[in-house]
This record gives structure tokens, C-alpha cells and sequence, in this order.
């Protein structure tokens, strides 16, 4: 039983893992992430990308290959239609709006279905054409960027608080799929994706499920667009090629599938976290005039990584089937979680020293300049509740853990569950033991 | 039809269909043709006699060549004769009348409400439209091979020629000179596309390669390194992000799309990491262009004394030995069989990796080949020289007929791709169409292009 809960889905593993390292080393470099304002804002900033790639990924679930390379012009296409209705005086509240968005990313993904299904054509090359047509036509409709969002958006982007609109809209739509997930079509459409053949002889109607899983991309793609819209509050018809590029490279590091009949929705919204939180790093180390190179270089070794990555899944999921990406998840999450409140908690930091203009020290010290959060003078001080909350932590990870390896090693009969748990121990003395000691910074170098 | 027997067709100096109707159809052809012709040139106001001698020639040549063809066809199709009642036509053409159709409906809507679009070389350009069309549908499917090329070189033909009656000075030879530039440049970075596609794959690090090998010939350069070992070096390296990328889809079944593009995207920000890490002017290259490649890739190089940039010799060379190796060589028809049928080659024992590896070792060659040139006609190095060559790349492949699933095509056929392309884009510039204009419309021109000939048979003909 937990073989086949494990394998179904152990591709979620190496987003989680990477999702735990990225979380925990932006909070550390970044302690500002853990205040209202810090994840409001991170919201707001992911949204778009995170809805983008929902889109791709119910796409690439549909099979054939679909990779539809013309998302992120999709997107700067339906922003810059909003913008320019807007500007017109045409179409400035949030009901027109929503249907202006909504229905373009439809219209446009009915379009492609069709296309695809009655020309026969592959949708790669369909993709092509999609992508030099709307980018084109962005550059028309608004020839640079500008232009006023509709007024109801503006206080949309602030992320000033946690629950604005857009995370209704992530939340809405992250359930609707989830919701979609029960219902037959769904079956029918992963079939499809994953043999398409088989499906259409056993009478699954094809052509329907095929228009179905663009229709959906469509709907997020206006979904994505006007989170898109109520982050830039303008208009910006250049940022498609970007886009779609960071979108698909999220589908990868989420693992979904691009062969088909694989994916969900909690691997692309991982993917586009793990995404967002690489830059989010990135952006807290000082690398001056080359820190969009940086960026850039980063997103393309991780992406061709977490491919290798998919490589070792059949291996991992061998090997170590008794690690739900369940457990996992709870497992990296409590970690995180704690590191989370013991950044928030304790305020001890040194501020963040301004970085002169000119600094004359040798290049690593240049770019590393920013002093990492925690080097605090007293080490780690904990108060009664952060010690608590630790240790609770702690305490659930071990029994996720434990709890988990019974169930896994139960019919097997050996004592190698003894073992495991004997490593478990120790490494939970472990951290007890630092924990007392009081006495450790977690950089030891870094602040000169 | 006639109680004649059938004659060899191809043997006739002057061939005549057999169909009274088909000869007549022909000369009213040609004499419309020549009437147009007539009217266009009295219209310029160039020489009388000049212009009565173009039209004869011309109805005799054009008379020639559409009963040559009629003949040709007409033996062919005597023996699956259609039934000719008005429903059979219907069916078997619908397609193609709805196209015209909607073609005349749009050009006399256009022509109604826009009186500037009243002229003769608009009609023209309609009418060659038309014909281009009832080309494609109903002569390229008597081709068993090569449709596509059929139908690049006649888009081609349609385009050059609507250009020169529309665009002062297109066909004038700095224009000329210009297209084949431009041409040569996509051709070249085709080159690795094509081989790439031919087995099924794609290289989307085109594009940074090209930007990367661009700023860092400049940079190797402004040290100090020889411009000829810099050159080299740059090949080499090419080949070495060309061989990773080959390695690692290999390894990676079916996403060598996404594979390549992390791997461009790496490669590119790792080359402007290392040339600019202790600069303040990120992302830019300054430095003089060595005198030779400037030579080799400026508007105003010359070719053993002659008048035109030595790229374009170099891609003809390239482009001839590309042709003449894909058919010949053993290289060359393993890369087909593999395309064909991967599994049917394995079993005839064709290394699969060793021809997908160097596959993509060429494309890496070449675009950074490509970049180099680039750095010789712009005469500064800038990341973004590539960033066009992602798309276009894929387009000519596409447009010249060369199927991405692998095993059909080729690279004349990429060239004819390329062409089509370049000739476009000049006569889009040409009529004041600007940039996002043309990239709109190039969108829209390869679907139809690729329905012509591209499509993948309906699953029942799979199961």
C-alpha cells in the first residue's frame, strides 16, 4: 500500500527537497520573508508566474508533447489588452475585466485546440506561430510599456497584507483544479496524455478532453495575466519571452511531465515557489552589475539539474519508498517551519551593513558583502516558547518518521526499522545537544 | 478524350494537351497574363517596342511551360479520373474554393473600403496569391516528394516578384546583396537546427550560443589572444556546450527542448559572468574587430576582389557540402534512418548516440560560427545578437518542410526555408511594416505552410 502511494507520485520529492534547502537558506539570508508584508509580497510577485505554469501543466498533462511556448506572450497579451481597454475607457471595471481576460486566454487556447485537432499540425509548431504572433501584436497594441491598470487593481499589488485578491485567486484556482482532479474528465485526460492511443480506443472522446484541457489553460492564463496586471499596474508588452521561459523551466523543477499524463497541482505550484525563492536568494547576495547574469546562469543549471534529477526518480523511489513526498513534505516542512520561527522570533540580528559604492576588498568579500542573518553575537539564544516550539517540532518530525518506518517496514520482518530508528536518536540528541550548548552561530565565516 | 493513344509526353518539343478545353484554358491563361503584363508596362511608361516584346515572349514562354505541365499531368491523371459532376468536384476541392474564396472576398472588402489599396500591383500581388493556391492544392499533391520545397520555391517566386513590382529598388544589387547576407547568417545557424530535427530533436540554445560565441571572440580578442586561435578557440568551445547538450538529451529522452534552453541559458549567463566580472559596463563588450573577420561578414566585404561579403560564399559552400553529405554520405543516411525509425536502425546497428551526439556538437559548431560573423558585420559584441535566431531558426527548418519528428527533409529544403524568410522580412521592410508587424505575420505564415504539407495522420490511422 505505501508502494503504491509512494510511487505514484515520488517525483514530488525533488521539488520538496529543494523547496526545503531554498526556503530555509532565503530566510536566513533574507529574514525580512517572514513578516506580513514579506509574504504578501511574495505572493504577489509569484502569482503570475505560479498561475502560468498551472496553465503549462495542464497542458502538458493533455499530452502530445504541448509545451505551448507562446504562454508568456499570452499573458503580456491579455495585460496589454486590459491596459489598453482601460486606457480607452472602454472596459475599466472588474467584471468586464475578468471577462476580458478570461475570455482571450480561452478564446486563444480554443484556438490552439482546434488547431491541433483538426489540422493535425504538431502543437509545438502551433506554439511557434502562437509565440511570433502575439509578440508581435503585444508590441502593436502597446509599443512599450506603460499605461494605467484598471482602478479596482491598485490596491491589488501593494502586499502590504497576506490575504489580498490575488491570493484568493491562487487559492480559487489551485482548488478548482484540485476539485477538478475528482471528476471523470480528469481520468479520461491523464489517460490521454499518458497513452493516446489507448485512450481513444477504449472510446475516451479525445477530441472533447483535448478542447477541455486547453480551455482550463486558458483560464488560468487570464488568471495569470491579471495578477500579472495587478503587480506592474501597467501595461508591458516585453516580458513575454521571460515568462514563458521561467514558467516552463517551473513545470520541470515541479515534475511534471512533458512526455504526458503526469503532473499536478501541487508540483507546479512547488515548481514556480522554487522558482521565485532561487531568485529571491539570488537577489540577497550583492553581485552588482552581473546579478541578472547570475540569475539568469542559475536558472539554467537548475533547470538542466533537476532534469538529471528526474533521472535518479525510478532509483530513489527503490530505494527508499518508505518517504512519502507526504511525509517528506511534513518532515522538511517542520524543519523549515522552525527556522522560520526562530529567524522571526529572535532579534538578534546585526543589520544588514549598506554597501559602499566602491568596495575595495577582493572579490568575494565584494559580492558577499551582505551579512548573512543569525551571526549573532550570543549565538543561539533561545527564549522559553522558541525552545518549546523547537523542540515540538522536532518531536513531530521524529514521530512522522518513526511512525512512517513501522508502517513501511511492517511486513517486511526485519530489524532493520531498529537501525533506523537507532540513527534517528542519535541525531536527535544531536540537535538536543547543541540546542543546550547555546553557544553556535550558523555562519561561522561571513562577518569579518 | 480522344481515341489517340497515349504519346510520351516529355518527348515533344511542343507540347499540346489533349483536351481542347485545357489548350484553350492555357492560352486564356497566358494571355491574361501578357495583357496585365501589357497594361503595367505602358502603365511605367516604358518604350512601346519594349513592352510588345516582353509580352510576346512572355505568352510564348508561359504558353510553353503551362501545356509542358498540362501534359504532364494529364498522363499522369488519366487513370484515376474524378468524377466530374458538380458535388464530386465540391468534395474533392472545398478546401481549396473556400480559400480562394475567402482570399476574393478579403481583397474586394479591402479594395472597397481602402481607395489607396486600388492598384495594379495590388491586383497583382491578389493574383498571385490566387495562383499560389490552386498550385499548392492542386499540383503539390502529385508530388511524392518534396512538396514542400514545391511549394517554397513557389511562395518564393510569388514573393520575389510581387517585391519587385511593389518596392523600388528590391531587386537592385546592395538589396540583393543585403537579403543574401542576412540569408547566409540564419543559414549557417540553420545548419545545426536542421541536422538536430532530422533525428527528432531540437536545439533551443541556438540563440545564446550565437550571443555568447559573439562576446567572447571580442573579449578573447581585447586580451590579446590571436584573433585566429580566438576563432578556433570559439568553434571549440561551441562544440564542447553543442556536445553536453547532445550527452545530456540523449540521456534525456524526449526533452531535449527544454534540456537545450537550460543549457543556453546557462551558457549565456557563464559568458557574461566571465567577461564582465570586474567590469562596470555588464553585458557590453568594447574592443576593435579584427580587420579580417570585418571583412569576412561587413555590407562591404569583398570576395576575391568581387563585390560581396565572403559569408555568403561560405554558406554556399557550407550549404553544398551539408546537400551532397546528407545523400551520400553514410553520416548522412543514418541520420535518416535514424529519424525514420530509431529502432529499426539500432537493430541494424547504427550507433544512435554517436550521430544524435554529433548532431549536436555540428549545431554548437556552427552557431558559434555564426556568432563570430555576427561580431564581424555589427563591429561590436552584444549578448542579445542572438536572441531573433530562437525563433527563426525553427521557423525555416519548419517552413522549408523538414518535419520535426525527425526522418524527412533536408537542408536544401531549410534553405529554400531560409530564403522564404529573408525575402519576406525585406519586403515587409520594404512596404513600411515594422518589426512586431512582421514577426505577427511570420506567425501567421507557418501554420498554413506546415498544414500544406506537416501533418500527422488521424489516430485512427495510428491504432
Amino acid at each position: 500500500m505505501a508502494e503504491r502511494a509512494s510511487s505514484s507520485s515520488t517525483y514530488l520529492l525533488v521539488p520538496i527537497l529543494l523547496i526545503a534547502v531554498l526556503l530555509g537558506t532565503a530566510v536566513i539570508r533574507g529574514p525580512n520573508l517572514v513578516s506580513l508584508s514579506g509574504f504578501g509580497s511574495a505572493i504577489i510577485v509569484a502569482a503570475p508566474l505560479i498561475l502560468a505554469t498551472y496553465a503549462l501543466m495542464a497542458l502538458a498533462v493533455a499530452g502530445r508533447g504541448t509545451v505551448d511556448l507562446a504562454m508568456g506572450p499570452l499573458v503580456a497579451f491579455i495585460n496589454v489588452s486590459v491596459v489598453k481597454l482601460n486606457m480607452l475607457g472602454i472596459i475599466s471595471g472588474p467584471f468586464g475585466t475578468f471577462l476580458v481576460a478570461l475570455g482571450l486566454g480561452v478564446l486563444y487556447q480554443l484556438a490552439f485546440a482546434l488547431i491541433v485537432i483538426w489540422v493535425r499540425v504538431q502543437p509545438i509548431i502551433v506554439a511557434l506561430s502562437g509565440f511570433l504572433a502575439l509578440t508581435g501584436i503585444n508590441l502593436v497594441i502597446l509599443p512599450r510599456p506603460g499605461g494605467m491598470a484598471p482602478e479596482f487593481m491598485s490596491s491589488w499589488g501593494l502586499g502590504t497584507t497576506i490575504f489580498s485578491p490575488v491570493l484568493l485567486i491562487l487559492v480559487i484556482a489551485t482548488g478548482g483544479w484540485l476539485l477538478f482532479t475528482l471528476t471523470p474528465f480528469y481520468a479520461n485526460l491523464r489517460m490521454m496524455g499518458y497513452d493516446e492511443r489507448a485512450a481513444w480506443t477504449s472510446g475516451v472522446r479525445i477530441n472533447i478532453v483535448r478542447v477541455g484541457a486547453h480551455v482550463i489553460a486558458g483560464l488560468f492564463a487570464g488568471l495569470a495575466a491579471l495578477c500579472y496586471t495587478a503587480l506592474i499596474a501597467s501595461g508591458d508588452p516585453s516580458q513575454g519571452t521571460n515568462l514563458t521561459l521561467t514558467a516552463v523551466t517551473a513545470l520541470v523543477l515541479g515534475g511534471v511531465s512533458l512526455a504526458g499524463g503526469r503532473g499536478g497541482v501541487t508540483g507546479a505550484l512547488l515548481g514556480a515557489l522554487n522558482l521565485w525563492l532561487i531568485g529571491y536568494v539570488l537577489a540577497t547576495f550583492n553581485f552588482g552589475a552581473i546579478q541578472a547574469f547570475v540569475t539568469q546562469m542559475s536558472y539554467g543549471i537548475i533547470l538542466v539539474l533537476s532534469l538529471l534529477l528526474t533521472l535518479l526518480v525510478p532509483v530513489l523511489s527503490r530505494h527508499i519508498s518508505f518517504i512519502s513526498p507526504w511525509s517528506a513534505f511534513v518532515v522538511l516542512g517542520a524543519v523549515v517551519a522552525a527556522i522560520m520561527l526562530h529567524v522571526a522570533t529572535a532579534d538578534t540580528y546585526l543589520a544588514p551593513e549598506s554597501v559602499p559604492a566602491a568596495a575595495q576588498g577582493p572579490l568575494l568579500d565584494r559580492y558577499f558583502l551582505t551579512a548573512p542573518a543569525g551571526g549573532a553575537e550570543p549565538g543561539l539564544v533561545l527564549s522559553p516558547i522558541q525552545r518549546m516550539a523547537f523542540f515540538a517540532a522536532l518531536a513531530a518530525v521524529v514521530l512522522t518518521f518513526a511512525a512512517r518506518l513501522t508502517q513501511a517496514e511492517a511486513p517486511a520482518r526485519r530489524m532493520g526499522l531498529f537501525l533506523y530508528l537507532f540513527v534517528a536518536a542519535l541525531v536527535l540528541a544531536l540537535f538536543a545537544l547543541i540546542a543546550m550548548q547555546g553557544q553556535v552561530t550558523l555562519f561561522s565565516g561571513g562577518t569579518p | 478524350m480522344t481515341d489517340i493513344p497515349p504519346r510520351e509526353p516529355r518527348a515533344q518539343l511542343l507540347p499540346v494537351p489533349r483536351s481542347a478545353l485545357l489548350v484553350w484554358l492555357n492560352l486564356a491563361a497566358a494571355l491574361t497574363v501578357a495583357a496585365i503584363g501589357l497594361g503595367v508596362g505602358f502603365a511605367q511608361g516604358i518604350k512601346a517596342q519594349l513592352v510588345i516584346l516582353y509580352t510576346v515572349i512572355s505568352v510564348a514562354v508561359l504558353l510553353w511551360l503551362l501545356n509542358y505541365v498540362t501534359t504532364i499531368f494529364e498522363s499522369r491523371s488519366a487513370a484515376s479520373a474524378a468524377p466530374s459532376d458538380a458535388r464530386g468536384v465540391w468534395r474533392a476541392n472545398r478546401v481549396m474554393i473556400i480559400a480562394m474564396v475567402a482570399l476574393l472576398i478579403v481583397y474586394l472588402l479591402v479594395t472597397a473600403s481602402v481607395p489607396a489599396f486600388r492598384s495594379v500591383t495590388n491586383l497583382i500581388a491578389f493574383l498571385v496569391l490566387e495562383a499560389i493556391l490552386l498550385f499548392a492544392f492542386k499540383v503539390s499533391g502529385r508530388f511524392a516528394t518534396g512538396r514542400s520545397a514545391f511549394i517554397g520555391i513557389m511562395v518564393l517566386v510569388a514573393l520575389v516578384v510581387i517585391s519587385s513590382f511593389t518596392i523600388e529598388g528590391f531587386l537592385s544589387g546592395s538589396n540583393v546583396k543585403a537579403i543574401l547576407l542576412f540569408a547566409a547568417f540564419l543559414g549557417i545557424a540553420c545548419i545545426g537546427q536542421t541536422l538536430v530535427a532530422l533525428m527528432g530533436g531540437l536545439d533551443l540554445s541556438i540563440p545564446f550560443v550565437i550571443g555568447s560565441a559573439n562576446v567572447g571572440m571580442l573579449f578573447l580578442t581585447t586580451l590579446g589572444v590571436p584573433s585566429f586561435v580566438a576563432f578556433g578557440f570559439v568553434l571549440i568551445l561551441g562544440g564542447l556546450i553543442g556536445l553536453l547538450n547532445g550527452v545530456l538529451s540523449y540521456k534525456l529522452q524526449g526533452q531535449a527542448l527544454i534540456l537545450t534552453l537550460g543549457m543556453g541559458f546557462a551558457v549565456a549567463g557563464l559568458t557574461q559572468i566571465l567577461t564582465s566580472i570586474g567590469s562596470s559596463f555588464a553585458g557590453n563588450v568594447f574592443g576593435t574587430v579584427p580587420s579580417w573577420l570585418s571583412n569576412l561578414a561587413a555590407m562591404n566585404g569583398r570576395t576575391f576582389g568581387l563585390a560581396f561579403p565572403p559569408t555568403i560564399l561560405i554558406w554556399i559552400v557550407l550549404a553544398v557540402i551539408v546537400i551532397i553529405g546528407l545523400r551520400y554520405s553514410a553520416y548522412g543516411r543514418y541520420v535518416y534512418a535514424l529519424g525514420g525509425n530509431r529502432r529499426s536502425a539500432r537493430l541494424v546497428g547504427v550507433s544512435e548516440f554517436r550521430y544524435w551526439t554529433l548532431a549536436y556538437v555540428l549545431s554548437g559548431v556552427f552557431a558559434a560560427l555564426t556568432g563570430c560573423l555576427l561580431l564581424g558585420w555589427s563591429g561590436g559584441g552584444f549578448i542579445g545578437v542572438g536572441d531573433p535566431f530562437l525563433f527563426t531558426t525553427l521557423a525555416a527548418v519548419v517552413i522549408g518542410g523538414t518535419s520535426l519528428l525527425g526522418g524527412a527533409g533536408g537542408y536544401g529544403f531549410t534553405v529554400i526555408g531560409v530564403l522564404v524568410l529573408q525575402v519576406l522580412t525585406s519586403f515587409l521592410l520594404g512596404i513600411g511594416l515594422r518589426y512586431e508587424w512582421q514577426q505577427f505575420i511570420f506567425g501567421l505564415l507557418i501554420l498554413p505552410m506546415v498544414a500544406l504539407y506537416g501533418r500527422s495522420p488521424h489516430i485512427r490511422a495510428t491504432v
